[in-house]
């Protein structure tokens, strides 16, 4: 937890960001494409596979009061970066009125990957020094490539496929698998077996009977799932002097599992001790338990055991 | 008040309406002027039905033989003693013993201030006299204490009315009760509080004083809805909503008339208070009562009177401009619901109603002035207390109002891509013939819907409104079972004239839609009336336009892709999901809680640090890093010149610290070294961490 201390005076209040419309090669996007309440713009359309540039129209508001204050030539810019490409765009917007800015942003998808981050920041002249950052807006829009829907809900891929079908040859070697998890690349998934006998119609049975069993099934595969991607996660180390979060899914897993390994740590913390364990090669048995404790946890292990075996020792009443 | 100037020759039929309202409050007959002037009753006779004039030596006669002023039938003033002949007429009772102990209308309303605004504007609305203008209404609050309250009192015999009033609230029913409340609060807080509602550019209360006409369906009778033309449904039952506004059920009218009467135009002045059955010294009284000069042709009943400008003002009544229309105002004015109790609290309701009720209607677009303005405006004694507010549609419906604007601007779109775009759609609505007309066939009317999205701090988004004729919100409902993942949005519904069709299909479904609408103006339904008007199938027809309503907006809020959700079982879904965990609020580490810092005159930075701690037995050892704040990368730190404890911990080594057991909360002060700064100081911002130290034992 970081508070930021700037050298000269800044806005007090909040700067808002708005993404008003989109235009992919000049045709509009559908408004719900575009999520206000989630910050979110999805861009991906079926219809329209090889768009070129996407156009957001934007709209930044500070609250007009907080303005006056010891700055000078007050202006607005609109950032538009994707940390792994590397890739940051700044467009100054023109004034509608005090307090508020609008213009256009231009996103060129051969510059992009998957999700590029869009701020908005006030710039003015302090103490004779120009172009200083006065105000940064509160919360940032992220502007996905490859959603469908502007949702941050985000969750890892799941496949059915027959791990034995000829189509599939690089599973066959898991072919008595009920699931395995492919831990690499862009993005985790997880292959359901549907090859397996029973497997589909338990994991997504309706009825009451099935419960209990059901639910611990999936808490078995969640639970096998966090810990590949863990251990995935931890191994893609770059080895930089200070630890640093290694973005996409893999620190979405990190933030995720970090709490419940070093719950007294705080992530940064969390972080340096755990690369640091890895590096060093001690204490790898203390860490495996750790990991098994918060991969226990996300999949909710302990609260479907139990129901299952409240269950079971009902019916086992009832047997006899 | 309108000066002609004498000379100008007297036009007969004005001056024989004139001369008949002269004998009449005189009390003289034909005959006795005649004799009184020595002329053949035939010749008088022919003065009043406008078929001659008498010559100018006669005319002064008359004005003798009446004690007015000479001249006076030039400038037909009225008898000076004009205010002094005003008087109240109570009914008698029946003579059949019947008793009436409420108002029978008042009892179908479920009345408060936000019906109370409805009713009135609607009145307006369908009165609007020149159809290219607005028609303005204005509510007002008033409230008198002292001379005021006293002027206002002896100028409507109020002391005349007091036994009326005391033998009613005795009565012990609901209207009783009421009455007795109002007396009560007059008597502890010396103060009334009075509503003035006015309208301008509408026709005013025209026609005769018992006969067919707005004024008679107003101030004579109950649920004559004197409908004129295609609006229809004016001053009928809703205006019952004024009387009941009143604690005494007083109402006093002035109206500005937009075709004369008895010649007349200018302040037509009527009151009419509404009280169940009583009885006073044995004395049954029907309730009624009417405010006005004696008619002896009536039994003595109230007519209205020309009231001069001075009585006007006496009685609240002055109105703002020589447009016509009608001043009502309500004495001792309250909100029947009970739950405005203060002016403040009434002005806002009144707002709230007309806003709610009428946006549509104070719509403009660029082209087309709005077809109604309001205000509202709180008095006390004279003094302003709540500045006249015009009641601005885009403040209390804005989204609504951008998609009426959209679409008398003719700016509707296709698609919705932005949060301000308005999209236009048909829903047809299928007229059944009229009953007793079976053979004749049905009429399809294309109705607008519009659809545009909301903000998300709509209170209440995903509603469609419904309207027709004059656009008063009528149906009013949400719209369920909307599609995953579909905009949050308004939708309005123009069918009839409101979409500003003309031509028989129009037309008929106003008067089809009119006849579906309760009393109150708040649905389309199945109607006795629409029941007993239309053919069978009427009924059908309804419901199926209101279901094609509902359809259309589901449809055109629907996303365009639907995602299909094959993939992960349900039962998985939840267990891998990947978003960013919530932050914990008491995190169980420990955490910069606020950090401050200047920079001296050698450019070093000088910060102080306050940590907040989570509890724990055991100290926390921690080093606190300064680092220069860059855009990306890892951010370079510098070592620290000096670090200094302030509360609840120490300094450990070089520039560690460590925290007292079991503290909540440690502040420590630190110096930069600047001669590891990487750029100068005043060049960029700082941040403060704490990493954790192992304790070296």
């Amino acid at each position: 937890m970081t508070r930021r201390i700037f050298p000269y005076p800044v806005v007090v209040g909040d700067v808002s960001l708005e993404v008003a419309q989109v235009r992919l090669d000049d045709i509009a996007l559908p408004y719900e494409m575009i999520s206000t309440s989630e910050r979110m713009v999805a861009l991906h359309r079926i219809d329209r596979r090889d768009w070129r540039s996407a156009r957001l129209s934007v709209q930044v508001r500070a609250p007009e009061r907080e303005l006056e204050g010891p700055w000078s030539g007050i202006s607005c810019m609109a950032l538009l970066a994707e940390r792994r490409t590397n890739t940051r765009t700044a467009v100054r917007l023109r004034r509608e009125r005090p307090g508020q800015w609008a213009g256009e942003v231009e996103l060129h998808r051969d510059r992009h990957l998957a999700q590029a981050e869009l701020t908005g920041q006030l710039i003015a002249d302090v103490d004779g020094v120009a172009g200083r950052m006065i105000a940064t807006t509160t919360d940032s829009w992220t502007i996905d490539l490859r959603a469908r829907t502007p949702s941050r809900r985000d969750e890892i891929k799941t496949r059915w496929i027959d791990f034995a079908a000829d189509a599939n040859p690089h599973l066959h070697a898991f072919r008595s698998d009920p699931w395995l998890v492919e831990a690499v690349g862009e993005e985790p998934v997880l292959y359901l077996n549907s090859g397996f006998d029973g497997l589909k119609s338990l994991l997504e049975s309706g009825r009451p009977a099935d419960r209990a069993v059901r639910d611990n099934l999936a808490s078995q595969i969640a639970m096998g799932v966090w810990t590949a991607m863990f251990n995935a996660a931890l191994y893609l180390d770059e080895m930089t002097s200070s630890p640093q979060w290694p973005g996409g899914w893999r620190e979405s897993v990190l933030r995720r599992m970090l709490p419940d390994i070093f719950p007294e740590f705080s992530p940064e913390d969390a972080l340096t001790e755990v690369l640091a364990r890895r590096r060093s090669g001690e204490g790898g048995g203390d860490l495996q338990t750790r990991i098994m404790h918060a991969a226990s946890r996300r999949a909710q292990v302990a609260p479907s055991l139990g129901a299952l075996i409240r269950t079971l020792s009902r019916t086992s009443q009832e047997d006899e | 008040m309108q000066q002609e100037e004498s000379g100008t020759p007297i036009n007969a039929d004005d001056f024989g309406i004139w001369l008949s309202r002269q004998l009449r409050r005189r009390g003289l007959s034909q005959s006795d002027l005649a004799v009184a002037l020595d002329v053949t009753r035939a010749a008088v006779s022919a003065w009043i039905t406008g078929r001659a004039t008498p010559r100018f030596e006669k005319i002064q006669e008359i004005e003798r033989v009446l004690h007015l002023a000479t001249g006076s039938s030039a400038t037909r003033d009225e008898a000076p003693d004009s205010a002094g002949s005003i008087s109240w007429h109570h009914r008698p009772a029946h003579a059949d013993g019947g008793r009436e102990l409420g108002n029978a209308a008042a009892f179908a309303f479920d009345s408060d201030l936000a019906v109370l605004a409805r009713e009135a504007a609607q009145n307006s609305l369908d009165e609007r006299h020149d159809l290219s203008r607005p028609v303005r209404v204005r509510f007002i609050l008033h409230e008198i204490t002292g001379e005021r309250l006293r002027r206002l009192q002896e100028a409507l015999l109020w002391d005349e009315l007091v036994p009326h009033l005391r033998a009613a609230a005795d009565t012990g029913q609901k209207v009783g009760r009421v009455i007795a409340n109002g007396l009560r609060d007059l008597k502890e807080r010396g103060s009334l509080l009075l509503l003035r509602i006015e309208d301008y550019n509408a026709s005013g209360l025209t026609g005769p004083e018992y006969d067919d006409g707005r004024f008679a369906a107003v101030v004579r009778r109950q649920l004559d809805s004197h409908k004129g033309g295609a609006a229809g449904g004016s001053y009928g039952l809703g205006k019952v909503t004024l009387w009941a506004a009143s604690q005494f059920g007083l109402v006093l009218m002035n109206s500005m008339l937009s075709e004369p009467y008895e010649g007349r135009h200018d302040r037509r002045l009527i009151g009419r208070l509404d009280l169940p059955w009583h009885e006073i010294n044995r004395m049954q009284y029907a309730g009624p009562a009417w405010l006005g000069e004696g008619d002896p042709t009536r039994d003595g009943a109230a007519r209205s009177w020309w009231a001069d400008e001075r009585s006007v003002e006496e009685f609240y009544l002055t109105r703002g401009s020589g447009d016509p229309g009608t001043s009502f105002l309500i004495v001792g004015a309250h909100d029947p619901s009970g739950e405005a109790t203060d002016l403040e609290q009434m002005h806002q309701a009144l707002v709230r109603g007309l806003a709610s009720g009428f946006w549509a209607s104070m719509v403009s677009g660029r082209e087309m002035p709005p077809m109604m303005e309001a205000s509202v405006e709180g008095l006390r004694d004279g003094q302003v207390v709540v500045a006249e507010e015009r009641v601005d549609p885009h403040r209390y419906e804005p989204a609504r109002t951008r998609a009426m604007r959209a679409f008398l601007n003719g700016e509707t779109t296709s698609q919705i891509t932005g949060p301000e775009d308005v999209i236009s759609l048909d829903v047809p609505l299928t007229v059944p013939p009229l009953k007793g007309a079976e053979k004749s066939s049905s009429l399809t009317h294309r109705s607008v819907l519009l659809i545009t999205p909301t903000g998300d701090d709509d209170p209440k988004p995903n509603r469609l409104v419904g309207m027709r004729g004059t656009r008063m919100a009528v149906l009013e409902r949400g719209v369920s079972d909307v599609p995953l993942g579909a905009i949050r949005f308004q939708a309005v519904l123009l069918a009839g004239r409101a979409a500003g069709a003309t031509g028989p299909d129009a037309d008929a479904a106003e008067r089809f839609l009119r006849a579906a609408e309760p009393p109150e103006h708040n649905d389309w339904k199945a109607t006795d009336d629409l029941t007993s008007t239309y053919a069978r199938g009427a009924r059908q027809r309804l419901t199926e336009f209101k279901q094609a309503m509902l359809k259309q907006v589901r449809d055109a809020v629907r996303p365009v892709e639907q995602v299909s959700e094959e993939g992960a079982p349900k039962v998985l879904r939840d267990l891998l999901r990947l978003d960013p965990p919530v932050l914990a609020r008491s995190p169980g580490y420990p955490t910069v809680k606020s950090a401050t810092g200047m920079i001296d005159s050698d450019g070093a930075w000088h910060v102080r640090v306050e940590v907040r701690l989570p509890e724990r037995a055991d100290p926390w050892l921690l080093k606190p890093l300064l680092r220069f704040a860059t855009r990306s990368g890892p951010l370079p730190s510098v070592p620290w010149a000096q670090i200094n404890a302030v509360s609840h911990c120490e300094v450990v080594g070089q520039d560690d610290i460590r925290c007292a057991p079991g503290t909540r909360t440690a502040v420590f002060t630190g110096v930069s070294d600047k001669s590891h700064h990487p750029v100068s100081a005043r060049m960029a911002g700082i941040e403060v961490d704490l990493v954790r130290r192992r304790e070296i034992l």
